[in-house]
């Protein structure tokens, strides 16, 4: 059945299209895998971390230069932290007040998209009626499965953007800490090797991802990174 | 297990954070109050910039740069938007002249104005998102979903939006009935006390009209829907609210239009001035004696900083004092408004009367003698087995008669009519039936009159007993109406109960005005006419109070025992339910208004003083600056008198 509301899509196309715009809306291009203050914490101490090891490769005897450009990532990770949570945020609620929209004025075709969702579930006949007539029943209930089941997002998982700032202002700080203590008793490498260590642990944790992979990758990836700098510097 | 989340409030509060359904509930805090802090964090940061201004400039810089960033910003925004909607007003000019005020070398004045500005407004937004909840408690009160009875009985649930007139609904002892209808088949108690302000259940049986959003008390009814969800009870009040909160009268409308206005002629007449100095008077364009510059100098002047002071200053210290009494203005406004009220209208229910029922008396009717005191005790030990208000009035009357309650067996309790039971005592058993006058009529053939007040009746062994039940009225009440009368107000009593009941409590009162029988749209209609004679503030409790409340220039309700509803949709809140404050409060409002008229005077003054100056170049800059911020801080100092309890 097709109609304006499906906007001459079939209901499985149109649910394909709901997945995409709900996964669309709950994604934050914010360099790091996961949202969260751990998070962005990890993100935020690994790009302090690699910025400050180039300009110690790039500056060798600039200290206040570090501490400065230290000070410059901590306010602006701690600021585009936060404003990439809010606009995550934004674009979550907008989902939400065009789904009530369509719940309030396209009844039919909600039902319609239930059972499409739910028949793909090997529910069908009196059955799948009854299923679809109880979950039509209260509004706020069918809100909460429209946004999970159609939309794909889940509900109460997102932290505040000014915690997830506070990880990220977190992160720089103890990024600047290992590296300065990395800087004036070994070697900056040292200090950057213990926060990449823990930020890519910390990170493949969260995602149940294989640490040891994980790890190995980051390190490598830095290595390479530094490793080029500081060669074409000597150029 | 967890409560699923409710959407309700998420869209009642126009989609805060705090209420984020997407947000953790351990991290919605973090966006509370968010404007104020931010405000407060960027006025910590100024003061820093200014400490720091005597020792090193550039740290002093950095630290502007930071309040630039919390308070400007929002500022910025709201002028873009302010600008593309073709609106010139004072929060243009106000970011306009912080933003000039960097160019000409004042930003730390910039910088106390901007603080300033996004602190009231951010005070501005957290008393808009109290009143935003008004609906709330409503849409709670009403229930989703109805029981719906299927072909063949079977029962499910339906969302009420799916449901059409004529779909018959089973309601059970205890739930909120969730549309209006026709009973058509059980029979019980309905507390309509939210709906009608009635304190008394009200019997239903079949043929009765029941509305949604009343208590269904110890029956079962199913009921005929007559009315649709958009029609019902609950949503004609949702809708009377917010109508009538629209068509209240609002000072702010004025000032916004002022602001306009005044903020359009500013930048018009600065602009003219840096390309009129030039031409006419022969004044360079640029240079610290330049045209640009002294119109800048005018427009920085001219801001009205102690202008916008004036009035939430002086709001904050009075509703500050108003706490420390127990009574919660929803803004400042309100004490405004409730200096230019010359009517009073009081609700009954709850409001003058505490809303719990006293039983005043009882009297035998007919049958052979029986001592009252057993005649209680009997009333008393059925009435302890059921829940009703009047249960309670009787149970306490005992109590206070030092009367004991004796066992009851073959307690039965027929929903919608009353009790009966066999009472035993040492020396006798009493098979007796108590309840409303049909039911004792059908059960003891004996003919009733009808009564004129609350009552109940008692047959027992061939004895008719009658008891009368009352509100009880609030102490001080007739002292705080002799009060007010004295200011030459004028008192009315509003209420929806029976006219008879409602002049014997106005007349204990001294309240001559008395319109009873009032449905929620009467007292709405009433007070609709009221306030269009005069100003008028109206005093209740009940949800049927609540779109009378958000008419009346000044809603006020009673904290403790007034429906969320009625709190929600009023103006200001008496906490302890001390009616005896309307007098302290009228006087602080009185007190408020002067104290606003002296700030207002003051702040035009010292604009119109340092203004002039400052464009014929008679004064440095500076010094236009000191005689702007002086002003401010006397407004300031003016305001926190109101502080004085």
């Amino acid at each position: 059945m097709k109609s304006d509301h499906f906007e001459g899509k079939s209901v499985l196309e149109h649910l394909k299209a709901a997945r995409a715009k709900g996964a669309l809306a709950a994604a934050e291009i914010h360099g790091s895998e996961m949202p969260g203050y751990l998070s962005a914490a990890a993100d935020a101490a690994r790009d302090t971390a690699v910025v400050l090891l180039l300009l110690s490769i790039l500056l060798p005897h600039e200290t206040t230069i570090f501490f400065l450009v230290a000070g410059g990532l901590f306010l602006w990770k701690i600021g585009r932290s936060a404003l990439l949570g809010w606009a995550r945020l934004e674009r979550l609620h907008r989902v939400i007040e065009e789904e009530r929209w369509e719940i309030e004025h396209a009844r039919q075709q909600e039902r319609e998209e239930l059972a499409a969702l739910y028949q793909a579930k090997g529910l069908t006949g009196k059955l799948l009626d009854e299923v679809i007539t109880v979950m039509m029943a209260d509004d706020n209930r069918l809100l909460h499965i429209m946004l999970e089941e159609e939309m794909g997002l889940a509900l109460e998982v997102y932290e505040h953007p000014l915690k997830q700032s506070f990880g990220a202002g977190v992160g720089v700080i103890i990024a600047t800490a290992l590296f300065a203590g990395g800087y004036f008793i070994f070697s900056p490498m040292i200090g950057t090797a213990l926060t990449i260590t823990i930020a890519a642990l910390t990170v493949a944790k969260l995602e149940r991802n294989r640490r040891i992979e994980a790890l190995i990758w980051n390190l490598s990836l830095v290595a390479f990174v530094a490793g080029v700098i500081y060669f074409i510097k000597e150029l | 297990m967890t409560t699923p989340y409710s959407f309700d409030e998420f869209f009642a509060t126009n989609k805060e954070e705090t209420v984020s359904p997407f947000l953790t509930p351990d991290s919605r805090k973090w966006g509370k109050y968010l404007s104020v802090r931010s405000a407060l964090f960027a006025g910590f940061l100024l003061a820093l910039a200014f400490v720091l201004s005597f020792y090193s400039t550039p740290a002093s810089l950095a630290f502007l740069t930071a309040v630039y960033f919390l308070a400007g910003t929002p500022a910025l925004i709201n002028a873009i938007h302010d600008i593309s909607n073709f609106e010139i007003n004072i929060d243009v000019l106000m970011t306009l002249a912080a933003f000039l005020s960097v160019v000409i070398g004042s930003e730390m004045e910039g910088a106390l104005l901007l603080v300033l500005f996004e602190l009231s407004a951010a005070m501005e937004s957290m008393v808009e998102q109290k009143t935003r909840s008004s609906v709330l408690s409503l849409h709670k009160l009403s229930p989703r979903v109805a029981c719906v009875i299927g072909e063949n009985g079977f029962l499910y649930e339906k969302a009420l939006a799916d449901i059409a007139v004529g779909t018959h609904i089973l309601v059970k002892a205890g739930e909120i009935i969730p549309l209006d209808g026709q009973v058509i088949e059980g029979r019980s108690y309905v507390n309509l006390v939210h709906l009608t302000g009635e304190s008394q259940p009200s019997p239903k049986t079949i043929g009765d009209e029941v509305h949604a959003g009343a208590g269904n008390l110890d029956g079962t009814l199913t009921i005929s829907v007559t009315r649709t969800s958009g029609d019902s009870t609950v949503n004609r009040i949702i809708k009377l609210i917010t109508q009538a909160q629209d068509a209240k009268p609002k000072i702010e409308q004025f000032l916004d239009r002022f602001g306009k206005y005044y903020a359009s002629t500013i930048i018009l007449l600065s602009l003219s001035f840096a390309l009129a100095l030039p031409a006419f008077w022969g004044l360079p364009y640029f240079g610290t004696e330049g045209g640009v510059y002294r119109a800048l100098a005018f427009l920085i002047a001219a801001s009205p900083c102690a202008l916008i002071l004036a009035t939430p200053t002086a709001y904050l210290s009075a509703l500050s004092s108003c706490a420390r009494r127990g009574i919660l203005p929803k803004g400042g406004i309100m004490l405004d408004a409730v200096s230019t009220c010359t009517t009073v209208a009081f609700d009954k229910t709850g409001t003058l009367t505490t809303g719990k029922l006293t039983c005043t008396a009882l009297e035998q009717l007919s049958g052979p003698p029986l001592d009252p005191t057993v005649a209680i005790a009997i009333a008393a030990s059925l009435e302890r087995h059921a829940v009703h208000p009047i249960a309670e009035a009787l149970t306490a009357f005992a109590e206070t008669k030092k009367i004991q309650v004796l066992p009851v067996e073959n307690f039965r309790s027929i929903a919608g009519y009353g009790l009966e039971g066999t009472v035993s005592s040492s020396t006798s058993s009493y098979p007796a039936i108590l309840g409303q006058r049909e039911f004792i009529q059908e059960k003891s053939h004996v003919a009733l009159p009808p009564a004129d007040q609350m009552a109940t009746y008692l047959f027992v062994k061939g004895s008719l007993f009658v008891f009368y039940f009352t509100d009880t009225l609030r102490t001080n009440t007739k002292k705080v109406i002799a009060d007010l009368k004295k200011n030459n107000l004028r008192m009315v009593m509003l209420t929806g109960d029976h006219a008879s009941i409602a002049k014997e409590v106005a007349k204990k009162l001294g309240i001559e005005e008395v319109f009873a029988d009032l449905r929620p749209e009467d007292k709405l209609a009433k007070v609709t006419e009221l306030s269009t004679e005069a100003p008028l503030v109206m005093v209740g409790d009940g949800i049927n109070d609540a779109p009378a409340l958000a008419r009346a220039t000044v809603g006020i309700s009673m904290g403790k025992i007034g429906s969320a509803t009625a709190v929600d949709a009023s103006d200001i809140i008496f906490i302890h339910d001390d009616i005896s404050l309307l007098g302290w409060l009228y006087k602080k409002a009185h007190q408020t208004r002067r104290i606003l008229k002296e700030n207002l005077a003051l702040a035009l003054g010292v604009i119109l003083f340092a203004t002039t100056p400052a464009l014929l170049g008679w004064v440095p800059l500076w010094a236009a600056v000191i005689l702007h911020e002086g002003g401010t801080v006397l407004v300031g100092l003016n305001s926190l008198r109101l502080l004085k309890k």
